[in-house]
């Protein structure tokens, strides 16, 4: 994994650790929100919404609207999927490695084989 | 990853009061084969370089580099070369050797701070053939990101979620 990626992987996480910001991207699962409708059910004012907002925005899990007074959020995918990828990659890894791994301890047997017999000559 | 990235930089959110050096991100990973060959001869395959050098490493990439001090304590520095011609460092050291059941080992995935690995592998008899196991627990790290260490399970239950619907 190159240094970028490990850098969006951190913003990921960082941004998805908290229960507040699971529960709003949950929310928007279903639908574009409002600003509005999305602090309803938390009992939190409009700034401190939009405060997790950046933090989801700055991640690249939400995307909002440019319209001034409506700025409708909705869910990104991405980033969601390269958290997935990542151990996906290094079970990639082991899958192949044990793949040569077989071929080699076959190649080891057939050494073993060959140099008892050499010794049960001698 | 650069301190100096703007997108990961401590800011004054009120979610980053937290001063800790935390996790941000924590997977497991366990995958299981059983090979047809005593488990004295499995286990070796892991102990030298020229035996790693012909197996550990992905389909079509090659291993320019593997030094390794095979006991506790000792350092490992390997490269994994890709298809590409990038190089991919994996640098560590060795935590615990049970030969020839366990080799526990920490790592550094591709020089990148906090972004490490930690490994065991066990060896099991089963009638003549070995049943190999390696677990593995991945983390990132950044000082620039900053939260509560817990409920990181939880999170990837939600992911997985996501990821259906999404």
């Amino acid at each position: 994994m190159t240094p970028a990626t490990s850098d969006r992987l951190s913003a990921t996480f960082a941004a998805l650790a908290d229960p507040t910001r699971r529960a709003i991207l949950a929310r928007l699962q279903s639908a574009e929100v409002s600003v509005t409708e999305l602090a309803e059910p938390f009992s939190m004012s409009l700034p401190a919404v939009s405060k997790h907002l950046k933090v989801l925005e700055r991640a690249g899990l939400i995307a909002r609207g440019r319209e001034a007074q409506w700025r409708p959020c909705r869910l990104e995918a991405s980033p969601l999927k390269q958290v997935a990828d990542w151990v996906a990659h290094y079970r990639r890894f082991f899958d192949e490695s044990f793949d040569q791994l077989d071929d080699y301890l076959g190649e080891l047997k057939k050494k073993e084989k060959k140099h008892a017999r050499k010794q049960s000559k001698n | 990853m650069p301190a100096s990235n703007p997108r990961t930089s401590p800011s004054s959110n009120t979610d980053d009061k937290n001063d800790a050096f935390i996790k941000v991100g924590e997977r497991d990973l366990t995958i299981t084969r059983v090979f047809n060959a005593p488990r004295e001869l499995v286990f070796k395959a892991w102990t030298k370089p020229e035996h790693l050098t012909r197996w550990f490493k992905p389909k079509g990439c090659t291993l320019p580099k593997c030094e390794m001090d095979f006991h506790a304590g000792g350092v490992f520095r390997f490269v994994i070369r890709g298809e590409d011609g990038k190089d991919y460092p994996f640098n560590g050291e060795f935590v615990e050797i049970v030969e020839p059941s366990r080799i526990v080992f920490k790592g550094n995935i591709h020089d990148v701070p906090g972004q490490n690995v930690f490994t065991t592998v066990t060896f099991a008899e089963l009638d003549g053939k070995t049943k190999l196991t390696v677990h593995q627990t991945y983390t990132l790290e950044s000082d620039a990101t900053r939260g509560a260490p817990t409920g990181w399970s939880q999170t990837l239950d939600h992911l997985e979620k996501f990821l259906i619907t999404a």
